[in-house]
């Protein structure tokens, strides 16, 4: 049998399998559930290669599945994210209501993604894509909470996206015969202008929907926060980026057959850094960390957005490095998130406060990830950041540049946020139960921010083979590999050295540091944070000193203007006059049989009149 | 030859008006009796469907008097699909109904009667080779359909089976005046004969010959504004009946529209028309199904836009475009009952049917909701169910034929189609259960008759290779204008000598 083939089948069944245990036991169905997902991964890492091909023929289509080197880096992303939440499920589940469901949503979302990736066809890509689609709306509904609204809006953006997409597929199927992604890109010069311009066009539609990008971002912070954030981090990490995977490819191998593809590039580019700087700003008013991450996701896409879009060769290889970074350190955070949630009861960042000494491992994953996020030097956000501020420079986007790197400098204030907000801070009365989290959601945790740690000390791990990716998608590289481009690497010739000398220095900051803390032993005091005065004053121990209510006042204050136009109540205002207009039209059925017995005389009336202009 | 077309007609017939004298023999009869008909006639449809696909069309004479002066029955690949596909559902909706809502000996008597007539029209209209024996049997159908409308004998239920009857009996005045006009013109009144003879007509008969059917019979294919009796009826049916209006009577009435447009008479235009009506048609209910708050009268709505969107499809004209029209009657024949088959068990115990009652019967009637769930994805066309292939046969043939503005209309109005689905499952699986609503259990039969629409649908959707050549010859078969004219008056030729 054919290695893919078994894949899908270990999926399928997995999913099946694991909703029918859980009517017999709960463990049972878990050990399921995680098995589905390692044996899979397992299976493709060790029995899939570049270049198998599985073909068949389905209702006269010719179907294709396959992995190219380019989707092998998305595979990491999908499998390398969703093994480490299925761990983080278990622990994280434990005692909720339904749990077949939740696992055999689970399992079909990382089975879709996979198919998505492996499918070679644009019919098979796109029946995965609404088995992602309706899966994640699953999961986004599962705790009943106003599933009518945000449960609705997403399906709503998602179909609209999907059918955009669905259109250019027929009429690219209509066009030439065949829907091999391949045939695709040899015969796109040959349509006409029109479609030349508007199938790209309608394909990003779809991609940018589940990409959040301004103005199809308004589902994303919604389907983010009232998910399991156990899948929201499979949701923000993997799921968006499929979005992504789809735009590379448009713009990779559509939109540069364009004669005039500037425009489009200059638009979706734009459109991404606005996605940027607003999902920034609103990040930064949230309260409630998952709502927090939610914008800070969105915000983070729009800078992926923008490399994809500029699309030189720099430019796309920070892109697709951003994309695997932010799987790393926003599928950490919603995790993060998620075990303060599971400890705690909240998620607020105004109630909950110094967990620090309580939750030390989550911290320290928060912490990496927070680092990696914000793109300070030794992470591996920094690297992928740079790369990208500098193909914005060297392709003349300096208006552009300036708006990312306003919206990465607010972002320190998010960041700063969430650390603060949860972790450092005066240590309540109120969270003294608070222990730290199971041993089974720390360990996905640190394995993930580990590894943002490895790609930010040794990017070359995750360059080589996005270098190779990009060469599949028809990239040359100049000097032998692509981020031989950036000044970052070429200071210290290709081998990518840079962090290891950081690192260095840092430790020996860090034995001083500890030398001299451990010389002045002796004389150390230890002390509660409410240990301190304030001004002569001594503050008792029920007097709240923290600083977090209206947090950045001043600065929400002066960029209130911006922020007041919420694109979301035009869509409410939209919708609703929709319904309101088709709730006239539907009065068209009285109820009154007269009136339907004088519709039928209008009707043949109307056929008398008009027969010689009807039928020839 | 196993049997022969005419007792498709003949058994169920004969046996509906044999179902009283069962009764007196054994009352469990009445139940028993059509169920075996129906199975028998389901067997013999599948047999002579085989048959016919190996050695061509089947002419029945009946009476012996041949073409084109007597009555003829067509069994071709593409009546024969339909009539399988109907008796099919039949059977589903017998097995459903059978001990539904457990009513009394005489109530089942006259609702399994009635249900064995509607059949049988519907069947005679799809086989029937001579016009005026076709209006013969939409009058049996109608009538039938007015009857079990008002079944329930209540206000609302007589109000709606009096709506149906007033536009019914329009639809029957137009049909005559059609079928006079061509009597008198052609002098006769079989299909294949009208068919052949149809350039004879004066061209100004010929088109308010054609206006005339369309609007007889856009009454009973529910056309846009022809279709006001159908939400009441649908909604103030019993539960199965409602499945059959939509599985079954509905598409006889197509049947009828397409034979008239695609066969009878070859007029410029009416291809454009179809797809303008079915256009209207279809915006106009989406547009009016959303708002809706009670279950049935919503599925009636979204069963009058399928209908429309097949109508579209059938007037792409090409081959694709019919071979889609007919992918999506049969999804459509597999959903829709399904549908209303689960809604009603999940509003059983409830009046006045609304939406409301669904609130949280996910976890008491687990199995019937997700059937509903099922239904809901597959008929908005959502992969991996036959909904999604009959979509994308659709919307290929129309950009095969270039038709770009329809492949975009139909896919916004998809967008709406989802909003008050998934609106309707959330509730189900998301609210909290009215306290006032009682669910109610299916009965084993109901559960296995749902089951099987469920794996149907479910197969379709992952293999539909398992009825696309089906459909390419029903399609095929009903393209070959020639082919049918050939077939019936060869077959009276060979009689006479």
């Amino acid at each position: 049998m054919n290695s893919i083939v078994l894949i899908f089948g270990v999926f399928l069944g997995g999913a099946i399998l694991t909703y029918l245990a859980h009517k017999l036991s709960n463990i049972l169905s878990s050990a399921f559930f995680v098995l589905t997902i390692f044996t899979a991964t397992v299976l493709f890492y060790l029995k899939v290669e570049t270049g198998d091909v599985f073909s068949f023929s389905l209702n006269g289509l010719h179907l294709e599945w396959g992995i190219t080197s380019f989707s092998w880096i998305f595979s990491l992303i999908v499998l390398g994210l969703g093994t480490m939440a299925a761990v983080y499920s278990i622990s994280f589940m434990k005692g909720k209501e339904r749990l077949g469901y939740y696992y055999f949503n689970f399992i079909l979302g990382i089975f879709s993604m996979m198919g998505i990736l492996l499918s070679r066809d644009l019919v098979s890509f796109f029946i995965f894509w609404e088995i992602m689609t309706w899966s994640s709306y699953m999961i986004v509904v599962y705790e009943g909470r106003s599933v009518q609204k945000i449960g609705i809006k997403y399906i709503l953006f998602s179909a609209m996206g999907a059918y955009a997409m669905l259109m250019a597929i027929v009429i690219i199927y209509s066009q030439m015969q065949s829907v091999m992604i391949e045939d695709l890109i040899y015969s796109f010069s040959s349509f006409s202008i029109s479609y030349q311009i508007w199938l790209p066009i309608l394909l990003l539609t779809g991609f940018g929907v589940k990409a959040a990008m301004m103005p199809l971002h308004v589902w994303a912070p919604g389907a983010y926060s009232h998910a399991p954030m156990a899948y929201t981090s499979v949701f923000s990490g993997a799921l968006s980026k499929m979005g992504v995977y789809g735009m590379v490819l448009v713009f990779s191998t559509l939109i540069s057959q364009l004669p005039e593809h500037t425009i489009i590039r200059e638009v979706v580019a734009w459109l991404g850094g606005i996605t940027a700087v607003m999902g920034t700003l609103w990040a930064i008013t949230q309260d409630d960390a998952k709502k927090l991450l939610a914008y800070s996701s969105v915000a983070q896409l729009g800078y992926i957005i923008t490399g994809v879009a500029i699309g030189t060769e720099l430019a796309m290889l920070s892109a697709i490095f951003l994309s695997v970074l932010h799987a790393l350190f926003k599928g950490t955070l919603f995790m993060v998130v998620g075990a303060i949630e599971k400890q705690t009861g909240t998620t607020n960042l105004t109630e909950v406060t110094g967990l620090i000494r309580k939750m030390p491992w989550t911290f320290i994953a928060a912490l990496m990830s927070i680092i990696a996020l914000a793109g300070i030097p030794p992470l591996g956000g920094f690297v992928g950041k740079w790369m990208l501020y500098e193909s914005l420079i060297g392709s003349d986007h300096y208006i552009l540049v300036i708006l990312i790197f306003f919206a990465s400098t607010a972002g320190f204030l998010y960041c700063y946020k969430f650390l603060f907000g949860f972790f450092l801070g005066q240590e309540e009365k109120e969270w003294d139960h608070v222990k730290e989290a199971p041993a089974s959601m720390v360990v996905p945790m640190l394995i993930l921010s580990f590894f943002s740690f490895l790609l930010g000390t040794f990017p070359g791990l995750i360059l080589k083979p996005i270098d190779q990716g990009m060469q599949s998608l028809g990239y040359v590289p100049t000097e032998g590999h692509f981020w031989g481009m950036s000044v970052l690497f070429n200071e210290w010739g290709n081998a990518v050295v840079l962090q290891p000398i950081l690192y260095a220095i840092m430790a020996v900051f860090l034995f001083f540091l500890v030398f001299l803390t451990l010389k002045g032993l002796k004389g150390t005091r230890y002390v509660t944070t409410k240990d301190i005065s304030s001004s002569g004053e001594v503050p008792g121990e029920f007097e709240n000193l923290s600083y977090k209510q209206n947090f950045f006042q001043p600065f929400l204050r002066a960029v209130e203007p911006v922020m007041k136009r919420q694109i979301d109540k035009y869509y409410t205002g939209i919708g609703n006059g929709i319904e309101a207009f088709f709730n006239y039209v539907r009065r068209v059925y009285s109820g009154n049989g007269q009136t339907y017995a004088i519709y039928v005389i209008i009707f043949l009336v109307i056929l008398l009149l008009f027969k010689n202009n009807l039928f020839g | 030859m196993v049997g022969s077309p005419i007792l498709f007609v003949a058994v169920p017939l004969l046996a509906a008006f044999l179902i009283p004298l069962f009764g007196f023999i054994w009352k469990e009869l009445v139940r028993i009796v059509p169920g075996i008909v129906l199975l028998y006639l389901l067997i013999l449809s599948v047999s002579l469907y085989i048959q016919v696909l190996q050695d061509g069309t089947i002419v029945e004479q009946i009476g012996g008097w041949a073409p084109p002066w007597g009555i003829n029955l067509v069994f071709s690949p593409f009546t024969g699909l339909l009539t399988t596909l109907m008796l099919f559902l039949a059977f589903i909706i017998w097995l459903y109904s059978y001990r539904f809502k457990n009513v009394d000996f005489e109530p089942s008597k006259k609702y399994f009667i009635l249900l064995l007539m509607l059949v049988t029209g519907s069947i005679g209209i799809v086989l029937t080779g001579d016009i005026f024996n076709q209006f013969v049997f939409i009058e049996i159908m109608s009538i039938s359909g007015y009857a079990l409308t008002a079944f329930y004998t209540g206000r609302d239920s007589a109000e709606a089976s009096f709506k149906y009857l007033i536009m019914g009996s329009l639809s029957s005045m137009f049909l005559l005046l059609a079928i006079i006009l061509i009597y008198s013109q052609l002098g006769t009144l079989n299909m294949a004969d009208i068919a052949s003879k149809a350039h004879l007509m004066k061209p100004e008969f010929r088109v308010l010959a054609l206006v005339f059917f369309i609007v007889g019979m856009g009454i009973e294919a529910e056309i846009f504004p022809l279709n006001g009796w159908a939400p009441d009826a649908y909604s103030q049916a019993p539960g199965p009946i409602g499945a059959a209006f939509s599985g079954i009577v509905v598409k006889a009435g197509i049947y009828s529209i397409i034979r008239v447009t695609f066969t009878l008479f070859d007029v410029e235009g009416t291809m454009q028309f179809l797809v303008l009506m079915g256009m209207i048609t279809l915006v106009v209910a989406e547009m009016a199904a959303i708002k809706q708050d009670k279950i049935k009268r919503m599925l009636a709505y979204s069963s009058i836009g399928q209908m429309g969107l097949v109508l579209v499809a059938f007037g792409i004209g090409t081959e694709e475009g019919v071979f889609a029209a007919l992918f999506l009657m049969v999804n459509h024949a597999l959903v829709k009952p399904l549908l209303f088959l689960s809604a009603s068990y999940l509003v059983f115990n409830s009046t006045e049917k609304s939406i409301r009652e669904l609130n949280g019967l996910g976890k008491y009637l687990p199995l019937t909701s997700f059937l509903f769930a099922l239904g809901a994805i597959a008929i908005v066309g959502m992969p991996p169910l036959s909904g999604f292939w009959a979509k994308w046969s659709m919307l290929t043939a129309a950009a095969n034929s270039n038709m770009i503005l329809i492949i975009g209309l139909v896919l916004l109005v998809s967008v709406v189609e989802i909003v008050y689905y998934f609106r309707v499952v959330n509730r189900i699986y998301f609210f909290k259960k009215e306290e006032d609503v009682e669910p109610k259990k299916p009965t084993i039969n109901a559960m296995v008759s749902m089951i099987v629409l469920g794996i149907l649908i479910v197969t379709i959707g992952f293999y539909p290779d398992l009825i696309t050549s089906y459909l390419h010859e029903a399609s095929e078969s009903l393209l070959d204008k020639g082919k049918y004219i050939q077939d019936v008056l060869s077959a009276g030729q060979s009689i006479i000598q």
